[in-house]
Parts: C-alpha cells; structure tokens; sequence
C-alpha cells in the first residue's frame, strides 16, 4: 500500500466559518471524566477540546450546503426539496426508490420491521451496534460472515471488509434461504476499522445471494469512502471515477439504508432505498408512524437541501483524496511511533489496539473503555471505545461478548481539523502510551438493557 | 389610543416566493395528485394551510442559533440550553429530545401501551391514535358533550368529561396506560382546556394511580385562552399557567413544530425515574443517543429560543387574534364553523356547508378539493377520511364531525394573504349547491388521509 505524498491530500476548499475550542486543565479533565463514569458519551462538549468520538453528524458544512439551509421548503408535504434529493439519490446511487429518515438508524429500524420475521438469520460482514439491535427487536439474528483477517488487527490484508463465502455458502446451507431475508452488506466495514470491501468480493457476494434468490442490503453510510479504497487499492478500477465505483456497488445491491450523517456530510438526515415496489410500499406506510410523512421522513426541508448537496460533494475525487488522506497521515504518524494500531489504516478513523496498548490489561478490566478515559485525561481529546463494551451480552447465555478487536476508535470529522489539530493528537496517544503501564482498568458500575455503551457508567480500578 | 388593528410584533427580515397559478393548472396538479392535496408538491400551492406544523416562521434570534448549533454527537451544549429551557418550563426532571412529536409519543406510549391497554384523552390526534393502535391498545376520547357540538360557545370546548373519566377509571383501572390532556384539543378544533378541568382530571388520576400526559404542542396557545377565559387568571403570566399545568401531569410529549416556532424537533419529559430510563432504552435504539436525540444541534437552540418566544405577550395576543380575524371574517360570510375560533385554526364544518354529500362521499374532502382548485388554497380533511374506520361488513364508520381544517403558520401570512383566503370563501358559498363528494379509490392500512386516493362521485 502506497502512502500518499503530504501534497496529494491538501484540502481542496478552504475555511469560511470558524468554531471556537474549549482548552481545560487536567485537573479540570480529571473532574469531568469522573462525572461522566469514565464513558467519553457522557462527557459535556465544552469539557472537550479535539472532538474525535464520531465522524458522524460532525461534518463542516460547505457553503453551499449552508446555503440550501437557507432555501429549505418547509412546507409539511411536497417540499421541492423532497424532489430534489430523491433525484439526486436516484442518479448517484441508483436506487429506484427513496424514503427520507431523521437518521440511518430510522432506515434500519423500517427494513427490519418489513423484511424481518421472527427467527430470521441475517448474515452480515461484521455487526454494527444498531443495525444489531433492530435486527434483534424484529426477532433475528446476527451471523457474521467477515473474512477472517478482519478479526486480525495486525494483518494487512487491503480488504478487511470482504464477505467469507465459504462462511456465507455454510450460513445458507445451515439455515436455509427461506430463514435468511438478506445479506447485510456495509461499505466500509466501521468495526473491523473502516475496512473496505472490494468489487471483486461483492460481485462474488452477489452471484452466490442470486443462485438462492437472497437479498442484499447495502448499509452504505461511507460507500463513497469505500469505492475510494478500491479505486487505490484494487487492480483496474484507478482511472474510473468514483462516482461510477459507487454506481457499481449499489447497482450490485437490492436496497440500502444510509446515514447520510457520515459520507453524505450533514449534521442529521439518512434514508432508505430500494428497488422493490412492494418493500417501498410497506415502508412508506411505516414511515409516517415511526417518521413522518414519506416526504419529508422526520427531516426539516433545509436538511433534505443540504443532504442533496452533501451527496454530490462526497462524490468528488479530490474531496475524497483529502478526506482519506488525513486518516492516513494521523495512522502513519502513529505507526511510524511504534503504536499499535488496526493495520491498514481506514477511511474514517484510526483504530488504537488497545489489547496490545495495555497487554496487562484483561479484557474484563474493559481496556479499550479505560484507554479512550486516559486520553480524554491526558490531552482533552475524545475517542470512543469499540470493544467488549460496545459489544453487549450474548442474549442467550447473559454473560459479555468477547469480541477478538478490543478497540479505541479515533474517528475524523470530515473537513473539521487541520493537520495541526492531528499533530497534537498523535503526540497525546505517544505521551500516553509511554505512561501506558500506570493505567488501570475500569469497573463498571451502571448497565442499561441496551446499547450499553453509550450511558454505561465506570469507576477507575485501585493501581497495583 | 387603543387600536382595533392587531399588528405583528415583528417585521420580515426574509422573505421567500409563493407560486400563483391558474386554475386549469390547478386542475391538472390536482387530478394528478388523485384529488388529495397532501400529494401536492408545495410549489403547487398558494397558501399553505395544511399545518401550522414546522411552518413556522423563525425569528432572527432563531436563526442565529441555527448558526451557532453545536453538531457535537455527545455533550452538545446546544442540548444544554434545549435541556434547560424545557426543564424550566415543564418541572419535569427527565427531558429527552426527539426527531419530533410522534416519536415521543411512540416511545412513551409504547412503553405505557400494549395489547389490551386503554388510552383515554380528550380526543387523541391522528399519529397519536395511529402509535396507540398499532401497539394494540384501544383510544378513547372523552371531551365534554359541547366539544362535539360545533355551535356551542362553551369557553373551553377541550375540556375533558370528568364524570366520564371517573366512571371509566372505576370500571377499567387495570386497562388504563395513561390519560392523555391534548392542549389545545386539535381535533376537536383547537380548542383550549382550562386549569380547573386540567385539575379535576389530574385529581382523578392521582386517585386511581394513573398516569396523566400533558400533550403540550399548543400549550402557549393554550395559555393564552386560560388567562382571558378563566375566572381569576387574568394577572398569570402565560408561561406561570403553562407551568401550573405541567405540575398537575406526570409526563409531557412535546412536538417542538408548533409552540415551539421551529421546523422540526420534539420532546418527551418525565418525572418518574425508572419509566425514564425504559424510554431512554428506546430513545437510543430509534431515534439517537440522549443528548440529541436525532436533531441536529442547530434545531435544537432553535427551539430553546423558540419556547422562550412564544410566551411573549405580544406574540400570543397576535396569534390568537389574527386566527380569530380570519374566523370572524367567515362567520359574517355565513360559512358553518366550529365555534367559537380556536387558537391555531379555523374549523369549517362541511357537513353543514354541504349537507347535500352524504358522510361515506366525505364533504370535507370535497371542500378540501374545492379550496385548491379556486385559489391553490392548502387545507386537511379532519373528519371520515382522517378518522373514519370499517365494520366488519365493511361499511363506513364515520367520525363524530366532518370538519376542513384552515391551519395558519406562525408569523407566515400576512392579513392580505387571509383576505385572500376570505374571499375565496365568497366563492365557495356562491357555489355550495354545486359540489360533489368523493370516492377513495386507494387506501394503505395506517394514517390512510396521508395518501389515500380519491376521485368524484359521479
């Protein structure tokens, strides 16, 4: 894998509107972080100086965007920007039909309630924390059919988002397609660490699910993201545009649900996209209950304005070159400092090994949950942890998911931070990981039913 | 001097273009939109009076916040001041925000709800019958007997029947997931609910142990109703009665698109402590971690500013009076109406207006049709379209009045542009022997008045 030259990610745009930053003291960090049960979540955004807990929702918006802010329809039915964004979603993505949702996952909880049936299995290339849990509410379960490596933090294989077939072949013969409503499909894959998936591996993907007549729903929220690494990383898709990768991908998909708070570049809005009448049908009659109504899905007019701009930026060559390459930059830096990191780097973060960044730690002791308290500790810097914690409880046996990748995500804002702003984050994972001995694990103190690990609460354990 | 003429306490500092078009355009839009205008695209329309919801008009102030909106996923001070502003208001100690209304009302009605369970308010709006039913549980609506009577002059016609709740409370206690107070009482044609009776129900429920929601979406309007209709509120401050009110409920569901002058958002507030921690489960999975809720923090400050300006006293005393001129203005011209005006709209009764449509060819539909096709005038059916159900022979169970309702955006028109509309009403008049009703020819299962198709009779 090539890194690219500092020059060949310079933004392509520059800044037009500023937001201050909030400098505090340790002991003001310490104070804040014990309120906050050792959970980033749950920390004050005035308590936090880099904000790297999410990419999502956390884009700076370009002019432009603002200014289709100001053109937002608001009228409660047949707002022209309605239109506006169902054309731009019909020509970039392909999908012939669109229902706007507040967020992505008002798009997952519609798919699940019309396409899953209670007993249902739903293989997938990874989970993700709310996809899981709609499929779950639906009554199915989540099968994981990622490639092996993907578990591997260290091997550097490029395509860490691939389906195993083999693995799904099994899933299928098992259960039965009859059991198995679709393939949940992500491009890129956030928690093996924004690993891509290639074109190779879903047109394979999309052979074996059409011999048994089994859908594929595409989570697409960094699909943009996605067809960049291929046309870096895989043979003879380097001259094609992105826009035509991204074409390619959802052509080989039957339906998607998107957040379109990640790629897309808007602070809320998502949607879901299907080629299907009858599944367009039974959720657009879903959706004025969970949403509202199908024109405007719980979005406010300059919102759908703003996403159809979004979409059109996100798919520029030179915008997504610069937006990878800053990820690059700050995993490189760590690399090149002996940090362990989920190798290779991804599109929308980098993810610190916190297995291997605190060896001493048992996975009982939450390590990756301690880690990202650390590092808001020590430099006001805030990651989110993506391990045993996000994981939840096995729902049959009670007892914690023990996923192989116990993970500290710092996620990248798209065209918030400077290069500057990455500096001071690499030097706070390098001072940290040269004290790394002195940090004990967490107790948790506080569990909720679900999606634990946003208002879980901790206490720090006594040191040796 | 003491004038007559109500003016806006505001001026416009930004203005954006209405379409006008002809009525053979108006025609073909309509045919195409299968006689129901919520198919329309908004460009289509002239004056939009299908909702006073997220319509608003916002305030310079407002806007500013929009500027200013902290995007943080976590710990968004945004949040903050939205937090703040609603737990002054309400008293309730657990504020949860949400993509809007409806969704407040899934999450707590889901978690209060089942198979089984009974609902009892004064008449429950359209989603939130729509969240009760699918969740298997059975709304009832209480209001007094003049509440259903579109002639009476009763000062508050929301009023719930507290005999009526009484008798049910006794017979049905174990059934009951909440008593719900709708203020104003939109439906029932934005009528407002009084303090003594808001006090007489929550006395009830106390007595059995049962849960009282506050639906507060038009709680400001509301207020404003209380203080120049109640007995010995004349001096309390519209915000002091709101807060009277939220003292004497449990829990309040806020849709933030109406009082609380913004396009979208909402809440669900909450005193109990473990039924906070059950909703906020479930506010994460479908809408967005606590903090946000799935809002952006821009809309978010919009409505903290926005529940800070809609008490003022001025923009009350406009609100309420420039609905009233456009109602008082139809009275003169004989129009048949819900009386007396309501605080965000007018009720036209259309069953009086067109008493030659029988009820299962909807006159309200008709007069909604009606409206467009003359002027690209934009109003809702609220009657057998939007409430009407089947037996099981599959005949017709009409609702209880087959009202058109004229819903007026806050700080959006202007008096001309109600003018406008009155006149339009001169024409409907002159013309009412002429109409004909209409047939659905297509209906989906849930909250069918959104996009049903319809064609005339005939």
């Amino acid at each position: 894998m090539t890194t690219p030259s500092r020059a060949s990610w310079a933004e392509p745009y520059k800044i037009k509107m500023v937001e201050p930053l909030f400098m505090t003291t340790r002991e003001q960090r310490e104070k804040a972080i014990t309120e906050a049960g050792f959970n980033t979540f749950l920390l004050r955004s005035e308590d936090v100086y880099i904000d790297l807990l999410t990419d999502s929702g956390t884009s700076a918006m370009s002019d432009r965007q603002w200014a289709g802010l100001m053109l937002g329809d608001e009228a409660y039915a047949g707002s022209r920007n309605y239109y506006r964004l169902e054309e731009v979603v019909q020509r970039c993505y392909g999908y012939k039909h669109f229902i706007p949702t507040h967020q992505g996952r008002g798009a997952e909880n519609l798919i699940s309630q019309v396409l899953i049936k209670p007993g249902d299995v739903i293989p997938g290339n990874m989970y993700f924390t709310t996809t899981k849990a709609h499929q779950e509410l639906a009554g199915g379960t989540f099968v994981d059919v990622i490639v092996d490596e993907a578990h591997d933090s260290a091997s550097c294989f490029p395509f860490k988002g691939n389906i195993d077939l083999a693995k799904l072949a099994a899933v299928i013969e098992l259960h039965g397609a009859a059991k198995i409503p679709y393939v949940a499909l992500a491009t890129t894959v956030n928690m093996a660490g924004g690993q891509p998936i290639s074109l190779e591996n879903l047109r394979a993907v999309r052979a074996l699910t059409k011999q048994h007549g089994i859908r594929i729903i595409h989570d697409m929220t960094r699909v943009a993201e996605n067809a960049h690494m291929i046309q870096r990383l895989e043979a003879g898709h380097a001259h094609r545009p992105l826009r035509d990768i991204v074409l390619e991908i959802c052509s080989l998909t039957d339906g998607a649900t998107m957040s379109a708070k990640k790629d897309a570049l808007v602070n809320i809005g998502g949607f879901l996209a299907t080629n299907e009448e009858s599944v367009f049908e039974e959720a657009r009659n879903l959706v004025v209950i969970y949403e509202g109504l199908h024109t405007y899905g719980g979005l406010a007019g300059r919102d759908m304005a703003a996403m159809a701009i979004g979409i059109e930026e996100s798919l520029d060559d030179d915008h997504m070159r610069a937006r990878v390459g800053q990820v690059q930059y700050l995993g490189d830096k760590l690399i090149a400092a002996g940090i362990p990191v989920v190798r290779p780097i991804g599109t929308h973060g980098v993810f610190l090994d916190a297995k291997a960044f605190l060896p001493h730690l048992p996975q009982e002791c939450f390590p990756a949950q301690a880690l990202a308290a650390e590092l808001y500790v020590e430099a006001g810097v805030r990651a989110m942890e993506r391990g045993i914690v996000s994981a939840g409880r096995d729902a049959a046996t009670g007892d914690h998911c023990r996923p192989a990748l116990e993970l500290v995500r710092l996620t990248i804002p798209r065209r918030v931070y400077t290069q500057a702003h990455m500096d001071v984050v690499a030097e706070s994972v390098m001072r940290l990981h040269e004290a790394r001995s002195t940090i004990t694990g967490l107790t948790m103190v506080y569990e909720p039913t679900y999606l634990r690990f946003f208002q879980a609460r901790f206490v720090r354990r006594p040191g040796a | 001097m003491r004038h007559r003429t109500i003016i806006e306490p505001f001026r416009i500092k930004s203005v954006e273009p209405i379409l006008l078009g002809t009525e053979e355009e108006r025609a073909a839009h309509l045919a195409a939109a299968h006689h129901n205008p919520f198919l329309l695209g908004s460009d289509q329309v002239t004056i939009d009076l299908l909702t006073d919801s997220g319509t608003s008009a916002m305030s310079a102030q407002q806007w500013s916040g929009i500027m200013v909106g902290d995007e943080s996923y976590a710990g968004s001070l945004s949040w903050g001041r939205m937090e703040s502003v609603v737990r002054d208001l309400t008293g309730f100690e657990h504020i949860l925000p949400t993509h809007q209304g409806r969704a407040a009302e899934r999450i707590i009605y889901g978690q209060l709800g089942g198979p089984g369970k009974l609902f009892i308010s004064n008449t429950h709006f359209d989603t939130t019958r729509a969240n009760i039913e699918s969740g298997g549980a059975t709304a009832v609506d209480i209001p007094i007997a003049e509440g259903r009577d579109p002639e009476s002059e009763h000062p508050f016609k929301g009023n719930m029947d507290v005999a009526a709740l009484e008798r049910l409370l006794a017979a049905e206690r174990e059934r009951v997931g909440a008593v719900i107070l709708t203020v104003t009482n939109n439906t029932g044609g934005g009528q407002p609910v009084s303090l003594a009776n808001v006090t007489e129900v929550s006395a009830a429920c106390r007595k059995h142990g049962v849960p009282l929601v506050i639906d507060c979406c038009r709680i400001a309007e509301n207020s404003w109703f209380v203080r120049h209709r109640e007995p010995g509120m004349c001096d309390v401050p519209y915000r002091e009665i709101a807060r009277r009110m939220f003292a004497l409920a449990d829990a309040a569901v806020m849709s933030a698109k109406k009082d609380g002058l913004a396009n979208m958002g909402g809440f669900l507030a909450l005193r109990d402590d473990a039924l906070a921690d059950e909703c906020r489960n479930l506010l994460i999975i479908t809408e967005g971690f606590t903090t946000y809720g799935g809002l952006s923090g821009r809309d978010m400050e919009a409505i903290a500013t926005g529940l800070q300006e809609v008490f003022d006293d001025r923009y009350l005393e406009y609100r309420i009076r420039s609905t009233t001129f456009l109602g008082d203005r139809l009275h003169e011209l004989g129009v048949p109406l819900m009386r007396p005006i309501g605080g965000h709209a007018v009720y036209v009764d259309a069953k009086r207006l067109y008493p030659q449509i029988p009820v299962h060819e909807y006159p309200g539909q008709s007069l909604v049709c009606a409206l467009y096709l003359l002027a690209g005038i934009r109003s809702v059916e609220i009657g057998s379209v939007m409430f009407g159900t089947y037996d099981a022979a599959g005949a017709l169970v009409p609702a209880a009045m087959e009202l058109v309702r004229l819903a007026i955006p806050r700080r959006v028109y202007t008096q001309s542009h109600i003018e406008y509309v009155a006149e339009t009403f001169e024409e409907v008049m002159a013309r009412r022997g002429e109409a004909r009703g209409l047939r659905i020819t297509r209906e989906p299962r849930f909250l069918r008045h959104f996009s049903a198709h319809f064609e005339p009779v005939g």
